[in-house]
């Protein structure tokens, strides 16, 4: 049993953009005996958006009073969400970096009765999932191998940068590993770090969608059947504005986009609503996924 | 005879001295790997290279005015790519909080979503999407709003209908009141930060 403190984010939340991430988590994690313990009254980040409300001390801050709730429970802090990760491993870092602002936010923070001393670090879910577990035990709990199953792996931008802790951010290997891991096979992809726009999607729509419609191109002329994400801004932009795109750009994208948890829990043999959340899916994928749930039974769920 | 070109140094020290990372511009070499690194660079009035340039040669009106600001996706190409370890989307988002905090940031959409984003965190001390959303689409005007609000409801209906967005408000954190009294006061410890380096400067 491996444990580790969870900062969910806003996305993750029911009812968020990215419930069917959560749901998909809490089941693989089960599965892969990982406990997560969740942060008790969490607040958000503050994403890609946190500039505006203050300089680096009210970043830091707004970030760190989750590192302070967190540390005492001793764990590293996982973060599914690439923002979220980007946003608390930032805030470790440049505390850790700089005593002195370590010191200006301690100094902030203890008016609400809190410190924050460094003693745990942030992790993202995917580097979790693909160095601590590994892939040997990803493997072992494959009752369904997804053999034939073409799988375009969109790792997205914040899940690696600008830290760029456990895999290269110009060529990147561990998404694609856990990809194979579970008998999929990895397409070539070559956008497959290429923005998505993020949030600007709802503010610069046409500018971001000229960003996805080129990672969808990438993804379907490799001849993907569809794309996994482990990020819920790529997997909103890249799923959800398929039809502006389609009209925009006079396309025909019909590619389901899950995250990567979904499909662990497909290949797991789990349950394909309860675990692996297919019915949140706004481009269908059960049909694409059917025929691979031979061995659900064998799951003894 | 030609009129010498002018340069204003005062906008670039003001900028070095007071905007995050600010200090750290100096280093940038002008090569451009940030601005072909940049996704939305060809869609920027200024690529970060430039807005750089321009801030050397003391254009503050360009360099506040700038579209660019609002353009970044906050991808980090840009900081891991640089030679000179630049961290220039730290600083694309100082000046881009310095075109806001000065009135230069009124008719940027990214600018007032990011605006409401904050009073969310406020607010709630998380984000309520939905809300935000609706926020947002309003401050186009009723009308103007509506259309916009409008063309989305295909997604916004299919998020509704797959558990993806909610019915009801979102609930506060228990923590709200203390984590607005910590933010208001890192703010204040910034300005007084700010203030104690411009009489310096």
């Amino acid at each position: 049993m491996k444990e580790y403190t969870l900062y969910p984010g806003c996305s993750l939340e029911a009812g968020g953009a990215g419930g069917h991430y959560m749901v998909s988590t809490e089941a693989v994690a089960h599965e892969l005996g990982i406990k997560f313990h969740e942060i008790n009254d969490w607040n958000c980040c503050g994403s890609s958006f946190a500039y505006l409300g203050g300089d680096l001390i009210t970043e830091t801050v707004l970030a760190a009073r989750n590192l302070a709730l967190a540390e005492p429970l001793g764990h590293d802090v996982v973060c599914p969400c690439s923002a979220c990760y980007k946003v608390l491993n930032n805030a470790d870092h440049h505390m850790k970096d700089d005593p002195e602002l370590m010191a200006k936010v301690n100094k902030v923070l203890a008016r609400g009765g809190m410190s924050y001393k460094g003693s745990i670090r942030v992790r993202h879910l995917l580097d979790v999932l693909g160095n601590d577990i590994g892939l040997e035990a990803i493997r072992a709990k494959v009752v369904n191998p997804l053999a034939g199953l073409k799988v375009a792996g969109h790792v997205g931008c914040q899940t690696i940068r600008p830290h760029c802790e456990y895999d290269n951010p110009e060529a990147p290997k561990v998404l694609d590993a856990v990809i194979e891991a579970l008998g999929a096979k990895a397409v070539k992809f070559p956008l497959k770090m290429k923005c998505c726009g993020a949030g600007l999607v709802v503010t610069e729509p046409d500018a971001c969608y000229d960003l996805d419609r080129a990672i969808l191109q990438s993804a379907t002329e490799n001849e993907a059947d569809l794309i996994v994400s482990p990020c819920p801004m790529c997997q909103m932009n890249l799923e959800a504005y398929q039809g502006k795109i389609n009209d925009k750009y006079d396309t025909n994208f019909e590619v389901p986009v899950i995250f990567i948890t979904q499909l662990m829990a497909v290949a797991f043999g789990l349950d394909p609503n309860k675990a692996a959340a297919l019915n949140y899916a706004l481009v269908p994928v059960k049909d694409l996924l059917a025929p691979y749930y031979k061995n659900r039974a064998a799951a003894a769920h | 005879m030609s009129q010498p070109a002018r340069f204003d140094q005062g906008f670039a020290k003001e900028i070095f001295s007071t905007v995050e990372s600010g200090e750290k511009m100096k280093m940038c070499m002008q090569c451009g790997v940030c601005a072909g690194s940049c996704p939305l660079g060809d869609k920027m009035d200024y690529t970060p290279r430039k807005i750089f340039a321009l801030v050397r040669a003391g254009a503050k009106e360009k360099v506040l005015g700038s579209r660019a600001l609002w353009y970044c996706t906050s991808c980090y190409n840009c900081k891991v790519r640089c030679p000179r370890k630049v961290p220039v989307v730290d600083i694309m988002h100082g000046l881009a909080r310095k075109a806001f905090l000065e009135g230069y940031a009124e008719k940027q959409n990214t600018a007032t979503f990011a605006k409401f984003f904050w009073e969310n965190i406020h607010s709630l001390g998380r984000i309520d999407e939905k809300a935000l959303a609706q926020k947002y689409f309003l401050s186009f005007g009723l009308l103007e709003g509506a259309k916009k609000a409008l063309g989305m409801t295909d997604i916004a209906l299919g998020m509704l209908l797959h558990h993806r967005m909610k019915l009801l408000p979102g609930k506060a954190i228990k923590g709200k009141a203390t984590l607005k009294q910590l933010l208001d006061a890192a703010v204040q410890e910034e300005k007084a930060e700010r203030l104690a380096k411009k009489e310096v400067a």
